[in-house]
């Protein structure tokens, strides 16, 4: 549904959009490590994972269901891997899918490891707690550009709880009541003050660009978002009269980059207030 | 890019640039670095310290002091001087990493941090809350997740420990205005890292703070 509205230009009803981003899945195998020590076989486990949520939050059930045939003691913190890269639990779950497995044939394929915690490039999930407090972090971030905090900061501390309560309950009404607060501005404005993003390649030492950039340009004109691309990340776009060389994804859709910066920040972005675009080579 | 705001990019490097200058004159050991794919870039040093939880005690004193000694400092102490009544199993030398980086989301400086043995084994969260030092060690039983958390390094992309910049503003705010009322010009940077370093191991010798900026 967000395809056709976006690919197209025809209007939909923007509480659509914001409802098929929540409930976007994407069908997942897991498999155990083969040299894990088990005490008999493993099954693969299957699950639809949610786009806008975290690996860490999640998969209770794919840890239980491996932990069923392994000892205590060969046991420690779990992680997951694709393809031979360990996936970063603190980035959302559809922002790795795109990024790192768009182009493959589903199910998502990911190894579940419970030894040799790769330190050097993963951060430590140790409990539910540290999803939620990177998790506010993110939101505190994003709010920090958009009203100078102002918005968040208001907010009563129950409050912030809804919008964790929201996410780790699968519960749209639920987060969506504060959240649309974080989504306003000012009467006299048109947008936010800067707009969250993030830009990921996989090409690139760096992990992500971010920068500070307007949703309104000096004369009033709305931001697009081949104007971010051009202004942050110009290597993303296809020369003038060359081929088309990468897709600019979100949430597994590629928009317009005729497409308004503010709505794409309204609407598409994840529930920690963030665009997180990713940019993968065309497929053949 | 957008600059209207009083500590934007360009000022944070101009701010660490002078930092540096004076750095340089005292082999306090500051460089600037920057990523292959981009302009921005930030400030680290390299130091080494005796593992948070070793106990030095003084002759004649009974209180257990938690010190976080440089090692060269430890060593130098003479040996008449000072007597170790206890020290924990194997103490050991801990190598840590300082970076200063820009937040253009807080408009603030930000100080990542991360530590390993000799041998490579980083240090955990839980060793480095215990190595705090001791005032903060309040703030941070309260609200352990708003002061020190584990993040990715937004250059490199690994692991390292973050002082959260939210509360950044709040502390330097006054230091500002007080600097603006004796009239007496401050780096930026220096004040900064003098009130945040020490809360992570982190000292800045004062010849840093008679430079003019």
């Amino acid at each position: 549904p967000i395809c056709t509205a976006l690919t197209t230009g025809r209007m939909t009803d923007d509480k659509d959009v914001l409802r098929d981003v929540w409930f976007g899945r994407i069908p997942t195998c897991f498999t155990l490590y083969q040299d894990e020590i088990t005490e008999r076989e493993a099954e693969p486990y299957y699950l639809l994972l949610p786009r806008v949520s975290y690996l860490t939050l999640v998969t209770d059930k794919v840890k239980k269901h491996f932990q069923k045939v392994m000892r205590q003691e060969d046991i420690s913190e779990i992680w997951f891997e694709y393809e031979g890269t360990p996936l970063k639990w603190h980035y959302p779950i559809g922002l790795l899918f795109d990024l790192l497995a768009s182009s493959s044939a589903l199910p998502w394929n990911i190894i579940v490891h419970f030894k040799s915690f790769p330190e050097k490039d993963l951060l430590h999930c140790p409990s539910k707690d540290a999803i939620e407090a990177h998790f506010m972090s993110c939101v505190k971030e994003a709010d920090a550009l958009k009203h100078k905090s102002q918005v968040i900061n208001e907010m009563q501390k129950k409050d912030h709880k809804q919008l964790w309560m929201g996410l780790q309950n699968d519960r749209f009404d639920q987060f969506w009541a504060i959240n649309r607060k974080l989504m306003e501005y000012p009467a006299e404005e048109n947008g936010f003050r800067y707009i969250p993003f993030r830009i990921y390649q996989t090409t690139t030492e760096r992990p992500f660009i971010q920068k500070l950039f307007r949703p309104v340009a000096a004369d009033g004109q709305l931001h697009t978002l081949g104007d971010l691309l051009k202004e942050v990340c110009p290597s993303a776009l296809a020369p003038e009269d060359g081929e088309k060389k990468n897709q600019v994804m979100i949430h597994g859709i590629e928009p317009m980059l005729e497409t308004p910066l503010q709505w794409l920040s309204e609407h598409l972005s994840y529930p920690d207030n963030f665009l997180h675009i990713s940019i993968i080579p065309q497929p053949t | 890019m957008e600059e209207d705001e009083f500590f934007g990019e360009k000022t944070f490097q101009h701010f660490c640039a002078e930092f540096i200058k004076h750095s340089q004159q005292i082999s306090d050991g500051w460089e600037w670095r920057t990523s292959k794919d981009c302009s921005e870039g930030y400030m680290c040093k390299t130091q080494f310290q005796m593992k948070p939880g070793t106990l030095v005690s003084h002759p004649g004193t009974s209180a257990h002091v938690q010190t976080c000694l440089p090692v060269e400092e430890a060593l130098e102490l003479p040996p008449d001087d000072f007597e170790v009544t206890e020290t924990t199993a194997g103490s050991e030398v801990v190598k840590y990493e300082y970076h200063v980086l820009y937040s253009c989301s807080y408009q603030v400086p930000v100080l990542y941090f991360r530590a390993s043995f000799l041998d490579g084994r980083p240090l955990a969260l839980k060793d480095i809350w215990e190595g705090i030092h001791e005032c903060y060690k309040s703030q941070l039983l309260q609200e352990p997740w708003d002061t020190i958390t584990q993040q990715e390094h937004p250059v490199l992309g690994q692991p390292f420990f973050v002082l959260h910049p939210c509360k950044t503003n709040e502390f330097m705010t006054p230091v500002l205005e007080n600097s603006r009322k004796i009239n007496r010009s401050v780096n930026y940077i220096t004040s900064w890292l003098s009130i945040v370093g020490p809360v992570v191991g982190l000292n800045l010798p004062l010849s840093y703070a008679r430079t003019a900026s």
